[in-house]
Order: C-alpha cells, then sequence, then structure tokens
C-alpha cells in the first residue's frame, strides 16, 4: 500500500462542492452555472473553481448583481431543456429573487398539471460567519415552508460533493444550501464524512445519516450544528448521557423513517436548529414525529435553537443566540435532568 | 406570415374578440369562479404579433394572456378548456387563465406583473447556447415596466447580446393608476436608450403599423440584440371581471371604445375598397362560428378528479404528506 493510497485528499467543502459540480457538468452538457461572481472568481468562497476553464463563458457565466433577472433566466432555460444551477451568493440575498423560486420554480410542475419539469439547483450560502443580521441566516424552514421545492444542507465534505450531485441530477427544483461557517474547512476538520472519492458519486436526497450512535436521547440537527452536537455529545457521554445525533441533510423532505426510528429507541427527541425556532423546521419535526408515533412515544420533547432574534453582530451577542458545543450541551444536560 | 392577407388578418382579429367574449360568459355563469382579465380592446397588437413569431421562437406573457397564447398558435380548445378549469385544459385545470404553459412551444405566463421578463431572457440565452437566431418575445403591460425585474432584464439582455423582443402592451392603466401618474419618461420607448436597444413607440390599434414596428424589431433581435416596442392601446374591460372601474373617467372611456375600438377600425380600413364587406360579413360570421362551437363543446367537459389534487407538485412524485391527515 502506497502512502497516496492511504491519505485521505484534505480537500476543503468548497472544492468538494466544485468537483460535484465540474463532474455533473462533464456527464451533462445541459447543466449550467449561472451567479455573480461564479466564473472568474470562482465564487466568493471558492466553490465554482475551477468551472470557467473546464467549461467556458457561456456555460459558466458571470452576471451583473441581478438575482431577479438570472433567477428567472433558470426559469426558462430548464422549460428549454436546461439544468441550470445559480447561486444565490448568500441566502439572506433572496428576498430580492424569491419571486422566481416560490412562485416559478417552485409552482410551475404543479401549475402546468406535470407538463413542465424545473431541474434548476439553486445553489446559496447560509450560516453563521460573524457577519451580523443581514449575512447569516440559514433559511431553510422558509424555502420548506413554500409547496414545491427540495431543501438540503450537508454538515460535511463526503456529503456535500455527492448531494450537489445528487441536487443537479434531480428533476425537482433543488435549494442546497452550504454553511459559510464549514466552506472552508477541510477534510481533516472532520470526524465524520471526511474522505471524499475523485470520483463521482451521489448522496440520494432524503436520508438523514446516524453520525453518532447513542442509546439515551436522540438529537435531530442539520448543516454546521452537526459538528457541534457530536463534540457537545461525547462530553455528555463522559456525564452518562449517551446521544445519538442524527444529521438531517434534508430538511424536505424529511428522513421520517430514521427519525422515528431513534426516538423509538430513546424516547426523547431533541431539535438543534440554527434557523429561527418559530414556524419552522424545530416544530415541524416535533410534530411529524407524533404524528407517526403517537402521544405517549416520548418522555422528553425540546428545541435548542436561534429564539427568533436577528442575528447579532458583536461576538458575545452571537454567542448568546447561535448554538454551539457549549450551548448544544447545556441543551442536553436540561434534556437529561427532565427526564 | 408576414405578408398576411387583409382577410387572414381581420378575422383573426374577431376570432380574439369572440374568444374574449366567450371568456367573459364563463364569469357569468360561474365556470370560471376565479378572476378573469381579458385583453378587448387589443387585438391588433396579438394579430401583429402573430405575423412575426416563428413555431421556434419563444413568448411569455402575463395575467392578460389569451391573446398572446393565439398569437403563439396554442391550440384554441385547450386554452378555452384551461380557462374554464376543465380537466382537458392545456394544464388539466392545475394552472388556470394566469398560468399557461405549453413547452413545445415555448410559450409560458404568469400572474405576477413585470415576472414574465426574467423568464424570456433564459429563453433568450437558450437560443444562444444552440446558436439559433430563434427570439424571445415577452409581452408585458405599462405596470410591469416599472418593476424591478424589467430592469434587470433588459440590461442583461443588452449586456450579453441576447435576441429579446419586448412588447409593450401601454394601455394607459395600472389598474387604477394612470401611465401619467406611474412613469417617470414621457413614453416608454425612450427607455430603450439607457439600455442601448431600439425602442420605438407604435399605435397598437392599427394593425398594420404595430406589425411594421414588431417587424422591424423582431430583425434587430434576431441577429443584433433586444429591441422594445410600445404598443399603445387602451383596455376596454376594467382590470378584470369585477373591477368596478370607477376610477375611469366614463365619458372619455365610453368614447374611446366606441371610436377607437381596433376592430371598427379595421373594419372601415378595410371597407374603403380594399375588402368586399359582404367578406367582412362572411369572416365576423366564420369567426363567431367556431368560437361558438368551440365554447359549447367546452361546457361539456369535467372538472379535474379531487382525487388529483396532490398530483404533480414534484416532478419525481414526492409527497412530503403523503399518510398524514390534513
Amino acid at each position: 500500500m502506497t502512502i497516496t493510497e492511504i491519505a485521505p485528499r484534505n480537500i476543503n467543502i468548497s472544492q468538494a462542492v466544485a468537483e460535484g459540480l465540474r463532474l455533473e457538468m462533464e456527464a451533462d452538457e445541459k447543466v449550467l452555472v449561472i451567479g455573480e461572481d461564479v466564473a472568474t472568481q470562482g465564487g466568493v468562497f471558492g466553490s465554482t473553481r475551477g468551472l470557467l476553464k473546464a467549461f467556458g463563458p457561456q456555460r459558466v457565466l458571470d452576471t451583473p448583481i441581478s438575482e431577479m433577472a438570472f433567477t428567472g433566466m433558470a426559469v426558462g432555460l430548464a422549460m428549454d431543456g436546461y439544468r441550470p444551477v445559480i447561486e444565490i451568493m448568500f441566502v439572506d440575498f433572496i428576498g430580492v429573487c424569491l419571486e422566481q423560486v416560490y412562485n416559478a420554480i417552485a409552482k410551475i410542475p404543479y401549475m402546468s398539471g406535470g407538463r413542465v419539469d424545473m431541474p434548476v439547483v439553486i445553489k446559496t450560502a447560509g450560516g453563521n460567519i460573524g457577519s451580523a443580521a443581514q449575512h447569516s441566516q440559514t433559511l431553510w424552514g422558509l424555502f420548506a415552508h413554500l409547496p414545491g421545492l427540495r431543501v438540503v444542507a450537508p454538515s460535511n465534505p463526503y456529503d456535500s460533493k455527492g448531494m450537489m450531485a445528487a441536487a443537479v441530477r434531480s428533476n425537482d427544483p433543488v435549494v442546497f444550501i452550504e454553511h459559510k461557517g464549514l466552506l472552508l474547512k477541510r477534510a481533516s476538520d472532520f470526524t465524520f464524512g471526511a474522505s471524499v472519492p475523485k470520483e463521482a458519486y451521489d448522496v440520494p436526497l432524503g436520508s438523514a445519516a446516524i453520525v453518532r450512535p447513542g442509546s439515551d436521547l436522540t438529537i435531530a440537527t442539520l448543516s454546521g450544528s452537526v459538528r457541534h452536537a457530536v463534540a457537545a455529545a461525547e462530553v455528555a457521554a463522559g456525564q452518562g448521557i449517551d446521544v445519538e445525533v442524527i444529521d438531517l441533510r434534508s430538511i424536505v423532505p424529511l428522513d421520517w423513517n430514521t427519525v422515528c426510528e431513534s426516538v423509538g429507541r430513546t424516547r426523547s427527541l431533541l431539535v438543534v436548529d440554527e434557523d429561527y425556532l418559530g414556524f419552522g423546521l424545530s416544530g415541524e419535526l416535533i410534530t411529524g414525529v407524533i404524528e407517526r408515533l403517537g402521544m405517549g412515544a416520548m418522555d422528553y420533547v425540546g428545541r435548542h435553537g436561534n429564539p427568533g432574534v436577528p442575528v447579532p453582530a458583536a461576538l458575545s451577542l452571537e454567542q448568546a443566540i447561535v448554538p454551539d458545543a457549549e450551548s448544544i450541551l447545556a441543551a442536553i444536560m436540561r434534556a437529561g435532568a427532565a427526564r | 406570415m408576414v405578408n398576411a392577407s387583409w382577410s387572414d388578418r381581420y378575422r383573426l382579429m374577431v376570432l380574439m374578440r369572440r374568444f374574449e367574449e366567450a371568456c367573459l360568459t364563463g364569469v357569468a355563469s360561474k365556470a370560471v369562479h376565479g378572476e378573469l382579465h381579458t385583453a378587448i380592446g387589443q387585438e391588433a397588437i396579438a394579430v401583429a404579433l402573430s405575423e412575426h413569431i416563428r413555431a421556434d421562437d419563444s413568448l411569455t406573457s402575463t395575467h392578460r394572456s389569451h391573446l398572446h397564447a393565439i398569437a403563439k398558435g396554442i391550440p384554441l380548445r385547450p386554452l378555452l378548456a384551461e380557462i374554464f378549469e376543465k380537466k382537458t385544459g392545456m394544464c388539466g385545470g392545475f394552472g388556470g387563465h394566469m398560468h399557461l404553459f405549453d413547452r413545445e412551444r415555448r410559450f409560458s405566463t404568469t400572474g405576477i406583473v413585470g415576472a414574465s421578463l426574467p423568464v424570456a431572457l433564459g429563453h433568450a440565452y437558450a437560443s444562444k447556447l444552440r446558436g439559433s437566431d430563434a427570439v424571445a418575445f415577452a409581452v408585458v403591460g405599462d405596470g410591469s415596466v416599472n418593476s424591478g425585474g424589467f430592469h434587470e432584464t433588459m440590461n442583461m439582455a443588452s449586456v450579453l447580446g441576447l435576441g429579446l423582443v419586448v412588447i409593450i402592451e401601454n394601455n394607459e392603466w395600472a389598474i387604477s393608476v394612470p401611465f401619467s401618474a406611474a412613469s417617470a419618461t414621457a413614453t416608454l420607448a425612450e427607455r430603450a436608450v439607457a439600455y442601448a436597444v431600439p425602442g420605438e413607440r407604435v399605435d397598437g390599434l392599427d394593425v398594420q403599423a404595430t406589425s411594421d414596428a414588431i417587424g422591424r424589431a423582431v430583425a434587430h433581435a434576431r441577429t443584433d440584440g433586444p429591441a422594445i416596442v410600445e404598443a399603445m392601446c387602451y383596455r376596454f374591460r376594467g382590470h378584470y371581471e369585477g373591477d368596478l372601474d370607477l376610477y375611469r373617467d366614463q365619458g372619455e372611456k365610453s368614447l374611446r371604445t366606441e371610436t377607437k375600438d381596433p376592430l371598427v377600425l379595421a373594419r372601415a380600413f378595410l371597407s374603403d375598397g380594399i375588402l368586399d364587406p359582404v367578406l367582412l360579413d362572411e369572416l365576423e360570421q366564420s369567426a363567431s362560428a367556431e368560437i361558438d362551437e368551440l365554447l359549447a363543446s367546452v361546457l361539456l367537459d369535467e372538472q379535474p378528479d379531487p382525487a388529483s389534487a396532490r398530483d404533480h407538485v414534484f416532478t419525481s412524485g414526492l409527497a412530503p404528506f403523503e399518510g398524514i391527515p390534513s
């Protein structure tokens, strides 16, 4: 065995995403990448780097700051048989083009009576990175509320590449939310999903993963919070609470089988969600488990996330709002005390 | 199609008027249970459009789209059936009169004012990727040009050199707000300068003049880049059926609908030595009979099965709430 065979590639998540895109663009000439700074710059986080050189300026298109125009452009292109990947640089910017996302991309398959599909990927970066209220949201709950959109948010390098491949191949529109706090992290920073094969592969959309098995409490979480939850679970184990951490990976659809199977064993569910708590993923997940397992299935239910507050600027304030390993550990201890 | 005969032209204008009138009967009979927007009074523009649009060109339209669909060659029966909420409609009754889609004919509409323009941009870019001279038409109203999507689309189409023809039907009213109170520029054609593209205003009641203007815009778009045609017209009905239309001066409205009806103007022009009035009568009767027969047929169709109401949300068949009582 040579050294190159045993050493995993230490690429970062942006590189994994770009590699997933490159392989799909090689396989299907109908795949396009369109957005601000995606071509020459290769994306502000580098997640489209190398695509311009590989595929040229027609398939990898730098646009003006005109999200409404280029998001709607994806609609016309999809009607004409293309598979556009549009990049909304920060998910917070969706406000200026949500019209084309929720009234056109999400609804046209339905409004056309199934006659027109919309194989569009809305690739965007969410999550906290110290950039305060207008550049730190996750918003997956917002997209998930609207019918017609698959919504996914990977937590590690392996999934980032494979889920992007699956998103591009999907005939349903997919909102692909990267986490800004993860994009520049390297494979060596991860204890799960760290090995990224060079060849093409996909990770089916809609399946959750048990990242850390446990028997006392189920944590359901996703995206940037997964590694924090795993770190907190390791500490909690030393204090007698054996936590199972589920990486949901997909918000629409939710993998009810994996969540319900786990909760059926632990009888305790803690949802950790970087998104706003109100009217979102945490409430949906808890309700869905009750609908499936019944009112008596759980001895503990809790949620930990942003309590409906714009993400503040100062680090001291931010830490009071955004879940991290320390706050998740505290939530685990509350759950343990409540059981 | 550029050299359309006057008899074909006139018959199509009448057919479009009768089609919209057939839709009005659906509101009265409650066969159409939602809102309805007709383009009565704007037929000359749609006929002019039909003379230049090719099968491989795309067309995106608005909430007031029936005549544009006819101009694009959408078969009348599935079109009327969709407006009448029938299973036999072009979208199976899932879309309704504001949401019409025909992928093969590169035709779509949206109920959101201004939102059709970015979609047209996508069609225009697809033509560029294919190396085709097929043009993307976007027909919009004077209300939409004040939305951000108009500006973004015109700028991007121009900077990318795309074959986009924007036809603005300026009917002078954005629901209750008059054009004079909504536009900083005296005309919309002059806004073309801001995007370094040609733009012209034309009398949209005059089918020949409108056809000539669209012809010039299309010729430019097939080879050089986007163009704007602002066609002046007047909305004969309220914004939607049921609109009390109290914001418009009723005297002016009566005068304009009576003396500036494009069908009346066309008939007067043709009667003056171009076509025999007897032939004009026959064309009118023929168009009316076609629509009468169509309407009678569509009314016999069924509405879609309520058991299908959850179908088609996802192309893949994904049903997130399957099995959950709701």
